[in-house]
């Protein structure tokens, strides 16, 4: 158990310091000199000449790297060109609507695709259970920009159920910002349910086909006590796991949704450090998030370690 | 169907076939390809030029689909995107697959290289796919290469972490080593033994992957950042098509159920896919 | 102040925070992105100019017939006669934010500070001997030539002659402290900008209009999809939205909530040529690319509806000063054959016409893509390059990789504040006859005279093909139903904005 620890810790560091390297070499492998694309065309020799000095661009490459790997560890993430303003500064600006978004997104799919399939599970083969399955699929095939447009227009402009866009404006307080993620949280947490859901229906019918769970059949249980009273409480599992896996696909789609309804988060900051060439912040934005993503799987990991008894390592 | 031979030969087309909606899904995807493919190659349908006072026309008649807002017919640019839509799935699906497998199999089949590339897939992996290959496109430009590319980078490590984990169970199999102790060079074992076992799972995944690209490109055209739009995508129509959401609703809802449909029969093929070829699976659904 | 009774939930919960009593009267504005600078010095962007000009003034502004009138400065200058001396006297008793009082040495130390840093300023700055406070509260201009646009750029809030407080002057400022009614009083960039009133403001004389700082707070909020500025109109988030997209228009115009605002004309979309590299620089090449554009499709396609476009080769549009019809003749040829005899003539090789365009603005990559469709009819090998902004702006300034740009200018009040024509702006159309006309427009200080003179202009453009000119666009605004007293302008000014309840 302790071994097992000290082994994923050990490789939770290496990943994240490839992490590092990989987000250094590529904006690095950005054609032209940094430092006259910051300038832009107007700059002259001496002033793209003194900007790479003070980048660090004219030292060797190697010195570059371990440069940024030291200030990348004390979290220094460079300075945003746009912002002018540290990186690790501008995403914590940024990371509020982005978490709350994910988080809300989760539940949303939580909500829709446990149940459904569980029940699926249950009544496997069934007309239900193919009819949930293609649904939740056709949502998720669906660009999730589309089906945020139509709710924005439909839901929010026409009927005026949700705010259409934006975060509550200046000192909007946290219910007014909570509330204008609803709708986005709908859009992304739909979206993402189809993956729940076969992920619910795939692991209950594990759990069912398990041995103390047809010795409970066999001594004559119903189907529907069977998944009351074992199924069900394994599938605290399945939950862990889906929140490791789809978190991924939640910051991805994030950057879309965020777009859709101009929310002031990561992922609309991302967006925009691209149309302005704003590179430190496309790194930072990099570094940042697959760290996160790697602590989330790290502890998704354990606390799976410590819900299912049955696991071995 | 290489693959089917070895893993399930007897019963794939049962198993593959047992819900009537993956054999109602490998036909409509069948015909969405053939549409996009056959129908302009063999000059059926003429995409024909721009006419622009009949812009924003409703379906019917001359247009069966409708006409955009530069007067040119729907139903034809629906089959040119296509090509680059289904092109960019496919490229990716096959690209990611190849380099998929290479790494897999190295790191799977050398100790010595499996630490390192373990740890590099799980790096590449953190990286969520917009996230990344929106990055690549802002860096290297929007063409379509650099999309597949982009994309490919991003699932490449999906495939590679199957096929090294395939790998690692296969060739411990008893006939593996036996031909190993043979003298059978490694590289002709990788190809001949693993590569055929494993042909399969990689199918499967592939076709998720091909569904994913297929997103992933309409969500990279709606920031901005796809492919020039002189060669058109249905996610760059269905971009073009937001502005006249309430005057012309055709101009999305058309290529927008290109996207969906051929994503969700992709995805129910793989699913069929996984049917058959997962025994274990299968038996149970 | 208004009571205000009932708007939406959001911002009726987010205000009860500060203040007690008396809901604020707060004018929330979607604009298009976000101000890169808060110095419109610095800036030629619209956007910065929209902003900026609440809070930062410069001694002379427009009126709304477009004429110069005074606004930090007391009176109109005294010119002398050879038009190279403008006395200019300043109001007293103005305060910048800081508290400090407004003075000559402020003003000129400014002034000086344009001339240097300002793309507008310095593209003059030959032309100017000296900037000097010549008394507590006068400014002395003098010019090595009479220059009749100055007044006009000392008046632009772009690239603008803005006065700030002379212990504030750098290369570049990062607070910029005005003395405009409103103040900026908190920025996330990306996010918003809140402006407030400023307590201390001293009105300008009646020629520019007053400043009646209605509203308590101005916010401008960045919404960079044309989309969500109109369903944020729409469900009521904002009173204001700028650059609509045309086809919106008739759902805003449904709308009980809001109501559209055309602003006709609005401007003139515009094919620039390079005529510093490249096949534009054949007179031929020119001719055939003007032989050949289709202008009635083009602004077709691109706007959708003739109640947003007017087919006008005139620079100018009707009813304006400088409105003339010389050259036109030359406009909406629409003959491909014709262009087709211009290229033969060229010894055209079929090298590739490069035309850079972005869809920053949709009706750029519209018109591009009819044009290019006649082009190639007419002979040309196109290579359209469709980029995001950034890169279009950055690639612009590069002759070597375009031939074609498009892009589009609003109307302004004096023709010299068109770069275009100039042979040191980025197109660099440097034509001899051309160049002693526009130096006799812009030394020329009699009204009419100057009429003529920029009708021979137009004349030349036409005949040089020195730039394409595609037609006259309205702009689409949209602002709520309640909101009063903005007047339609491409940088629509809230000092005086009200809202009913």
């Amino acid at each position: 158990m302790r071994s097992y620890l000290l082994r994923r810790l050990v490789g939770m560091i290496i990943v994240v310091f490839l992490v590092l390297t990989l987000a250094f070499i590529l904006v690095r492998l950005a054609p032209g000199d940094p430092a006259s694309l910051l300038l832009g065309p107007d700059a002259t020799p001496e002033e793209v000449q003194s900007l790479r000095v003070r980048l660090g661009l004219d030292r060797p490459i190697l010195v570059q790297y371990l440069t940024f790997l030291a200030n990348a560890l004390q979290g220094d993430l460079g300075r945003s060109l746009f912002f002018d303003r540290p990186v690790t500064e501008v995403l914590a600006s940024r990371a509020e609507p982005t978490i709350f978004l994910a988080l809300f997104s989760l539940l949303v799919a939580l909500v829709i695709a446990t149940p459904i399939g569980i029940w699926a599970a249950y009544r496997r083969g069934s007309v239900l259970d193919q009819t949930s399955i293609t649904t939740a699929m056709l949502a998720a095939s669906v660009p999730s920009f589309l089906t945020g447009l139509i709710f924005q227009r439909y839901l929010a402009t026409d009927l005026g159920w949700f705010p259409a866009s934006g975060y509550g404006g200046v000192g909007a307080d946290f219910g007014t910002r909570m509330w204008h993620l609803v709708l986005p949280s709908i859009t992304l947490g739909i979206t993402n349910s189809a993956l729940i859901l076969r992920f619910t229906r795939a692991s209950m019918l594990d759990i069912l086909g398990e041995d103390y769970v047809r010795t409970a059949r066999a001594k004559g249980m119903t189907e529907r006590r069977v998944v009351l009273r074992h199924a069900l409480k394994n599938a605290g599992i399945p939950i862990i796991t889906v929140v490791g896996l789809t978190f991924a696909l939640l910051i991805s789609g994030a950057v879309v949704t965020e777009r859709v309804f101009n929310l002031p988060g990561m992922g609309n900051l991302v967006v925009n450090a691209v149309l302005r060439r704003d590179y430190p912040v496309i790194q930072g934005t990099l570094i940042v998030v697959a760290t996160l993503y790697v602590l989330v799987n790290l502890l998704t990991d354990l606390l799976y370690l410590a819900v299912d008894k049955r696991v071995k390592y | 169907m290489a693959g089917s031979s070895t893993t399930a030969a007897p019963g794939f087309r049962k198993l593959m076939f047992q819900r009537p909606s993956v054999a109602v899904a490998l036909a409509v995807f069948v015909a969405v390809v053939a549409a996009c493919f056959l129908v302009p190659a063999l000059g059926l349908a003429e995409p024909g030029g721009m006419s622009v006072r009949n812009r924003l026309t409703p379906p019917g008649g001359e247009y069966p689909l409708g006409a955009d807002a530069f007067g040119r017919d729907v139903l034809g640019r629906l089959m040119v995107s296509g090509q680059t839509s289904l092109g960019i799935g496919l490229g990716v699906a096959v690209l990611s697959s190849v380099v998929g497998i290479a790494i897999g199999l190295i790191a799977g089949f050398f100790r010595r290289a499996d630490a390192a590339l373990s740890r590099l897939i799980d790096a590449m992996m953190a990286f969520p796919d917009i996230l990344l290959a929106l990055s690549l496109v802002a860096i290297f430009g929007g063409t379509m290469l650099n999309v597949i590319l982009a994309l490919s980078i991003v699932y490449a490590p999906r495939i590679a972490r199957i096929v090294r984990a395939s790998t690692l169970v296969i060739r411990e199999l008893p006939y593996v080593e036996a031909a190993r102790a043979l003298g059978t060079r490694t590289p002709t074992i990788m190809v001949t033994h693993v590569l055929r076992n494993i042909l399969s799972p990689i199918m499967v995944q592939a076709t998720f992957i091909f569904a994913y690209a297929m997103l992933a490109e309409a969500g990279l055209s709606f920031l901005g950042v796809g492919v020039d739009p002189r060669t058109p995508t249905w996610g760059i129509m269905v971009n073009e098509g937001r502005q006249y959401i309430d005057t012309a609703f055709f101009l999305i809802l058309f290529p927008g159920i290109a996207i969906a449909l051929s994503v969700l029969s992709l995805q129910i093929v793989g699913d069929g896919l996984r049917d058959a070829l997962d025994p274990k699976l299968a038996k149970e659904s | 102040m208004i009571l205000r009774t009932c708007l939406a939930a959001s911002t009726a919960i987010a205000l009860t925070a500060g203040s007690p009593l008396f809901a604020q009267e707060v004018v929330n504005v979607a604009i298009i992105g976000d101000p890169d600078t808060f110095d419109p010095m610095v800036s030629t962007k619209d956007i910065v100019s929209i902003v900026t000009q609440h809070v930062i003034e410069t001694l002379y502004t427009f009126d709304e017939e477009w004429s110069v009138v005074p606004l930090l400065a007391a009176d109109m200058p005294a010119i002398s006669d050879d038009g190279k001396t403008y006395t200019i006297p300043l109001r007293e008793g103005v305060t910048f934010h800081d508290g400090s009082a407004m003075d000559s040495a402020d003003v000129a130390a400014s002034v000086q500070r344009w001339a240097k840093v300002a793309s507008r300023g310095m593209a003059i700055a030959d032309k100017i001997a000296s900037i000097e406070a010549t008394g507590p509260a006068e400014v002395t201009i003098t010019l090595n030539e009479s220059y009749a646009p100055l007044l006009s750029l000392l008046a632009f809030s772009n690239s603008a002659a803005a006065i700030y407080p002379e212990e504030i002057l750098a290369d570049q400022i990062e607070k910029p402290v005005g003395t405009g009614p409103y103040k900026v009083e908190s920025r996330v960039p990306d996010q918003y900008t809140q402006l407030v009133r400023f307590d201390g403001y001293t009105q300008p004389g009646d020629a520019a209009g007053e400043r009646a700082q209605t509203p308590d707070e101005i916010r401008f909020v960045p919404v960079p999809d044309p989309n969500t500025r109109v369903e944020g109109l729409l469900s009521g988030q904002f009173d204001y939205a700028d650059s609509l997209p045309t086809e919106a228009y008739d759902r805003i115009a449904a709308s009980d909530v809001a109501e559209p605002v055309l602003l006709e004309p609005f401007g003139w979309p515009i094919f620039a040529l390079n005529h510093k590299e490249g096949l534009a620089t054949d007179l031929n090449i020119r001719r055939a690319i003007q032989a050949a554009l289709p202008v009635d499709d083009m602004l077709f396609a691109a706007f959708g509806d003739e109640k947003f476009f007017q087919t006008d080769g005139a620079f100018y549009p009707e009813g304006w000063a400088w409105y003339t019809d010389a050259g036109t003749d030359l406009y909406n040829i629409n003959d491909q054959a014709k262009a087709a005899e211009y290229l033969e003539e060229a010894g055209y090789d079929g090298s590739p016409l490069r035309i850079l365009t972005s869809r920053q603005y949709e009706f750029h990559y519209k018109m591009a893509e009819v044009a290019a469709m006649a082009l190639e009819m007419a002979g040309f090998t196109v290579q359209m390059d469709v980029v995001d902004w950034a890169t279009l702006a950055q690639n612009r300034d590069n002759p070597a990789v375009w031939d074609i740009y498009i892009t589009h200018s609003p109307f302004l009040p004096e023709p010299a504040l068109t770069s275009i024509f100039f042979s040191s702006s980025r197109e660099g159309w440097d034509n001899a006859e051309k160049n002693e006309i526009l130096a006799r427009f812009t030394s020329e200080t009699d009204p009419q005279a100057r009429k003529e003179v920029f009708a021979e202009l137009q004349a030349k453009a036409y005949e040089d093909v020195g730039l394409l000119k595609i037609g006259n666009f309205n702009a689409l605004h949209g602002k709520a139903k309640a909101l009063d007293s903005v007047s339609p302008s491409p940088w629509p000014a809230f000092w005086n904005a009200s809202k009913a309840d």
